[in-house]
């Protein structure tokens, strides 16, 4: 379990994370929904500890992060972490030199899902490619959570398509995943926790299924509801 | 230790484009400038000798023996130095914004790594003071080839022979660059690394704290420098000077376990993506 306590983080003098607590547990998706510029890329950078936090507490299975925790917990974040002129067999290579939880069989498993080819470089692949690295740098990992920064932002509708059909397979299966995003439409239906954030602030944090089967609400519904509130 | 070897070999391979080009100005131009200047040497005094009637005694009183001391103080032999010393330096900074703010940001990756965060800083000075090392070498290898060739253009009564440790004793810059015993290899190279130390670890202050980590770092570099410079002001006077290098040593070495103390701090603690 990831629990996120009273964290607070300021940017000079302004308050980006303001308190923010919630749980996110292994065989879930925990999204964290907000306009752009409340603190959701900050609070995913909080946990893999490259932004520190002000106050609060971050602990993955009962521990602070160390080293070792970059084992069990991959992060995917919005922009592309490899070098520009590595091609993609490279830069599989360079996880597989320095995980021990790198698993090269799933690799070439998502590469195929993805329609990627080994040897293109990264410099010369589209946004969508570029975000599907990413995605399978990640997820060819053996670790236990799995964080996302708005891995659908700004590519086109197929690449979504294809990165949204991962969330059912068996690539997700019994991980925790934390994701964030503003485009809910495509993964509302698979999102089991939802956390509300604006202005460094949950607003509210619910379960989805819990939401849709006692008071009859989607996602998008209660969203409305609270954001324009 | 072995994801640090990784690191090492890793931050090399990154720079070794680059590397290759300065190896490659630096040999083109010194071999082209010994070539250069002994032929118009050996030009002159056939001009001279031949068809002016100048005696070889005389035109050596005039112009005095060729060596290889007028090819190292020459810009063909110091200009590809300052070269490689000028992107050295800019290296020690760009080795670390680069991960921050070329395209594609490498320091998610780097500090994501399943190892020490410290690592990732020894990796980078390491992989500096190898290549700083591999250049010295690459010296070390070119002065007596370049002395090879001059010998083939010049003849034997126009030049003054020269050995490695006379051309570096005769020439103020050569003994820096290639210190002629391990104490002078200590104050010259060992106050380098202290100063990459110390640069470092002002980068990861500015990192970590952005504008007032400036400011942060500035006065983090003051401090080393002047702890390291103090016993100059204080006991120069007092101390004879194998204890002064004694106390220098140990200062050095203080400054530099300070910097990548306070650098595993900041690494840990405070560097922000």
């Amino acid at each position: 379990m990831i629990e996120i306590k009273e964290i607070t983080k300021k940017f000079g003098r302004k308050k980006v994370l303001n308190g923010v607590s919630f749980t996110a547990e292994k065989g879930e998706i925990t999204c964290i929904i907000g306009v752009n510029g409340v603190g959701k890329t900050t609070i995913l950078n909080a946990i893999m500890n490259l932004t520190p936090v002000n106050s609060g507490q971050i602990l993955i299975n009962g521990e602070k992060i160390h080293k070792g925790s970059y084992e069990n917990v991959t992060f995917i974040p919005d922009a592309m972490t490899m070098l520009p002129q590595m091609t993609i067999s490279q830069a599989m290579e360079f996880m597989q030199d320095f995980y021990n939880t790198w698993n090269q069989k799933r690799a070439s498993e998502i590469l195929g899902f993805f329609k990627l080819k080994e040897s293109d470089r990264i410099s010369e692949l589209s946004k969508g490619n570029k975000a599907k690295v990413n995605l399978l740098l990640g997820l060819a990992m053996d670790v236990d959570f799995i964080l996302m920064d708005e891995p659908f932002s700004g590519i086109d509708i197929f690449s979504r398509e294809q990165i949204a059909e991962v969330f059912t397979s068996h690539l997700i299966e019994d991980r925790g995943v934390i994701i964030t995003t503003h485009e809910i439409g495509d993964i509302e239906h698979l999102i089991d926790k939802v956390v509300l954030l604006d202005q460094g602030v949950v607003l509210k944090e619910f379960n989805s299924e819990e939401m849709r089967e006692t008071e009859g609400k989607s996602v998008v519904d209660v969203m409305r509801e609270v954001f324009k509130a | 230790m072995n994801r640090y070897i990784k690191l090492v070999n890793f931050e090399i391979s990154r720079f070794i484009k680059l590397y290759f080009v300065l190896i490659a100005i630096t040999v083109i131009s010194q071999v082209t400038g010994t070539i250069m200047i002994s032929s118009q040497y050996v030009n002159s005094a056939s001009e001279a000798i031949y068809q002016h009637g100048v005696s070889i005694e005389q035109f050596i009183t005039e112009r005095g023996l060729m060596s290889m001391f007028q090819v190292t103080a020459s810009l063909w032999f110091l200009g590809p130095i300052a070269l490689c010393i000028a992107a050295l330096i800019f290296y020690t900074f760009f080795i670390w914004y680069r991960d921050w703010f070329a395209k594609n940001t490498f320091i998610y990756r780097l500090l994501m790594l399943p190892t020490a965060r410290i690592n990732i800083y020894l990796a980078k000075a390491t992989s500096i003071f190898l290549l700083v090392l591999g250049l010295v070498a690459l010296q070390l290898f070119l002065i007596p080839l370049l002395s090879t060739i001059l010998k083939w253009i010049v003849p034997v009564d126009l030049r003054l022979d020269m050995s490695v440790t006379e051309l570096i004793d005769s020439f103020f810059y050569l003994q820096i660059i290639l210190p002629q015993s391990f104490v002078e290899f200590l104050i010259y190279y060992g106050i380098g690394f202290m100063v990459v130390f110390i640069v470092f670890t002002a980068i990861l202050f500015e990192r970590s704290f952005r504008l007032k980590g400036i400011l942060l770092g500035g006065v983090y570099g003051i401090l080393s420098i002047a702890i390291f410079t103090m016993p100059f002001f204080i006991f120069i006077d007092y101390l004879y000077p194998i204890e002064l290098l004694a106390v220098e040593t140990v200062l050095g070495l203080i400054v530099a376990a300070m910097s990548i103390w306070v650098s595993h701090y900041l690494l840990t603690k405070k560097v922000m993506v």
